[in-house]
C-alpha cells in the first residue's frame, strides 16, 4: 500500500464494508485495490492488544498486567494467527471437498477482517466496568454477540466468494469446527478411559 | 463516500484512543493499589523475622515430590538453613499445625532449630489447631512457646502400629510366602501374629525414642525430666492446661508470637516479617500431586506394613 493510497483513505472501505456489507467486502478483496492482505493483519494485531485490555479491565489489577501487555500480547497474537491459518486451511479444504475452488489467501484475508467487530468489545465492556453494572455478565453476553457477528461476516463473505447460499456457506464454515470438536471429544473420552484404567 | 471514509477513520482513531485510555486507567489503578499495599506492609527490607511453617504430618519427604520440590521436614530444614545464612534474619516464628510425625524427621527439625537457637537467632513457636507429640517436640526446641487456648498439644509419647490381618487372611485362604534372611526381617508383618520377642524389640526401640523425646523437651524447656514424666504419658491437653504444666510459656495468637519474636530479638515493632512464599504454580503442582498420588498413599497404609515409629 503506497502513501498515496493511504492518504486517499480507500483502505478504510475494507473496515467499513466489514461492518455494513460483508458481500461487498469480498468483492473489494477480489479487486485488490489496495491490496488488503497485509492490511488485514493489522486487525489480529489490534485484536490481541484489545483482548488483553478487555480481560485486564474485568480482572484484578496487578503488576502482571505489564507482562501481559509486553509478552502476553505476542503470545495471544501468535495464538490468533495460528487459529486463523489453521481454521482458514480447514475451511479451504472443506470447500474443495464440496467441489468449490480453493483460495486460502482470500479466506485468510476475510477471516482477519471478520475479527474487526471484536475491537468494539473493549469500549462496550469498558462502559459496563466504568458504571460498575454487571461487567462479568455483559462480558459473557457481548463475547457471544460479537462471535455471532464475526460468524455472520465470514459466512456472508464466503457465500459471495463461492456464489452459494447463506446456509451452505454456514455449513461449510461450521463443519470443520464440528469435526475438530468431535475429534477432541473422542480424545478426551479415550484419555478418561485410559486414566480410569490406569488408576483401577 | 469520502465522508464515510472520514467517519471510519474517526472510528478507528477513537478505538485506538480508548485502548490508550484503558492502558493508562489500568496502570493508574495498579499504581494506586501498590501505594496502598506499601502503607500496610511498611518496609520490606532490613533486619527482621521470618516465618517457618510446620504443617501436617511431619515426614522427611515423600517420594512423590512434584518436580523435585522440597517438602516435609527437608523443606523446613532447607528454609532454616537459608535463615542461618541470612544475616538479616534475627528471629524465627515457627508456626506449628501438626499432629506429629516420624521420629527421624521430627528430630532433624528439632536439631536444626536448636542449632539456630545456639547461634542466638531467636526462635518462637506459635501453635495453631494442633501441635501434639512430634509437633510439640519441634516447638520445645524454641526459646519461647505460645499457644492458643484451644490448641491441642501434649501427647508426649511414641507409637508404632501395624494391622494384624491374620484372621482375615485365614478366612480368605491367603497365605504369604516369606523368604527372609533373618528371623526378624518381617517384623510387624500384617499376615501373622507378633511374637513376644518381636514385641520386646519394638518396645525397646519405642522406649529409647521416648526417653530421647523427654530428654530433648527437658533440654529445650530448661526443666527437669522428672517434672515432665508425670504428664508425658501420651495425654493431650489444651493450651491452658499446657501453660499450667509449663509446657508452653504464654497463651497468645500468631500475631502475638510475631510481636514476641521481635521483642526477644530486640527489633523495632515495625521490623519486617518475611515469609517464604509458595508460588501459585507450585501450589497447582502440589494439588496435582495430591490428586494423582493421594490414592496410592491410602493403599500403602492399608495393605503394607508401616515399618516406622512415630511421635504421634
Amino acid at each position: 500500500m503506497t502513501i498515496e493510497s493511504f492518504k486517499s483513505l480507500r483502505w478504510t472501505d475494507y473496515f467499513l464494508y466489514t461492518i455494513l456489507d460483508p458481500r461487498e467486502l469480498y468483492r473489494m478483496v477480489k479487486q485488490k485495490d489496495p491490496d488488503p492482505f497485509v492490511l488485514s493483519f493489522t486487525i489480529p494485531v489490534a485484536y490481541s492488544i484489545f483482548a488483553i485490555l478487555t480481560m485486564s479491565l474485568t480482572g484484578k489489577e496487578s503488576n502482571f498486567f505489564y507482562h501481559k501487555m509486553s509478552y502476553g500480547w505476542i503470545l495471544i497474537f501468535i495464538y490468533t494467527l495460528s487459529k486463523i491459518i489453521i481454521y482458514s486451511s480447514l475451511i479451504d479444504i472443506t470447500a474443495q471437498f464440496f467441489g468449490y475452488r480453493g483460495n486460502i489467501k482470500e479466506i485468510i484475508t476475510l477471516y482477519n477482517f471478520s475479527l474487526f467487530p471484536e475491537l468494539f468489545f473493549l469500549p462496550v465492556v469498558y462502559t459496563f466496568v466504568t458504571i460498575d453494572f454487571a461487567p462479568s455478565f455483559f462480558y459473557i453476553l457481548f463475547s457471544i454477540v460479537f462471535l455471532i457477528w464475526q460468524v455472520m461476516i465470514l459466512t456472508q463473505s464466503f457465500s459471495e466468494m463461492h456464489s452459494i447460499d447463506f446456509n451452505k456457506s454456514l455449513f461449510i464454515l461450521i463443519l470443520p469446527v464440528v469435526l475438530i470438536g468431535l475429534i477432541f471429544f473422542m480424545i478426551a473420552v479415550l484419555l478418561i478411559i485410559l486414566a480410569v484404567g490406569f488408576i483401577a | 463516500m469520502d465522508k464515510q471514509r472520514k467517519i471510519m477513520t474517526a472510528i478507528l482513531a477513537l478505538l485506538a484512543l480508548i485502548a490508550v485510555i484503558a492502558v493508562i486507567d489500568i496502570s493508574l489503578k495498579i499504581d494506586k493499589k501498590s501505594k496502598s499495599d506499601l502503607k500496610l506492609t511498611l518496609r520490606d527490607f532490613g533486619q527482621g523475622i521470618e516465618i517457618v511453617r510446620v504443617e501436617g504430618p511431619i515426614e522427611m519427604s515423600d517420594n512423590t515430590r512434584a518436580f523435585g520440590m522440597s517438602q516435609g521436614a527437608e523443606g523446613v530444614i532447607k528454609q532454616l538453613n537459608d535463615i542461618e545464612k541470612n544475616s538479616n534474619i534475627k528471629g524465627v516464628v515457627v508456626r506449628i499445625n501438626s499432629p506429629g510425625g516420624t521420629v527421624a524427621a521430627t528430630q532433624e527439625i528439632y536439631e536444626k532449630i536448636w542449632k539456630l537457637r545456639k547461634k542466638n537467632i531467636i526462635t518462637v513457636a506459635s501453635m495453631g489447631d494442633v501441635a501434639a507429640s512430634g509437633g510439640y517436640y519441634v516447638a520445645s526446641a524454641c526459646n519461647y512457646i505460645m499457644a492458643n487456648y484451644g490448641t491441642i498439644t501434649g501427647s508426649i509419647g511414641v507409637i508404632s502400629y501395624s494391622p494384624n490381618l491374620k484372621r482375615l487372611f485365614d478366612k480368605l485362604g491367603i497365605e504369604m510366602n516369606v523368604i527372609k534372611s533373618g528371623k526378624y526381617k518381617d517384623i510387624l508383618s500384617s499376615h501373622r501374629d507378633i511374637t513376644p520377642m518381636e514385641k520386646t524389640l519394638i518396645q525397646e526401640m519405642i522406649d529409647q525414642s521416648y526417653h530421647k523425646f523427654v530428654k530433648d523437651i527437658a533440654l529445650g524447656r530448661n526443666m527437669n525430666q522428672d517434672d515432665i514424666l508425670p504428664i508425658a504419658d501420651g495425654r493431650v491437653m489444651n493450651g491452658e492446661t499446657a501453660l499450667n504444666n509449663k509446657l508452653i510459656d504464654q497463651l497468645g495468637t500468631f500475631e502475638d508470637a510475631i510481636i514476641k519474636a521481635k521483642e526477644l530479638a530486640s527489633l523495632d515493632p515495625d521490623a519486617p516479617v518475611y515469609e517464604h512464599n509458595v508460588s501459585p504454580f507450585k501450589e497447582i503442582l502440589e494439588s496435582m500431586k495430591n490428586i494423582f498420588f493421594g490414592r496410592f498413599s491410602v493403599n500403602k497404609e492399608l495393605f503394607y506394613n508401616l515399618d516406622r515409629i512415630e511421635y504421634r
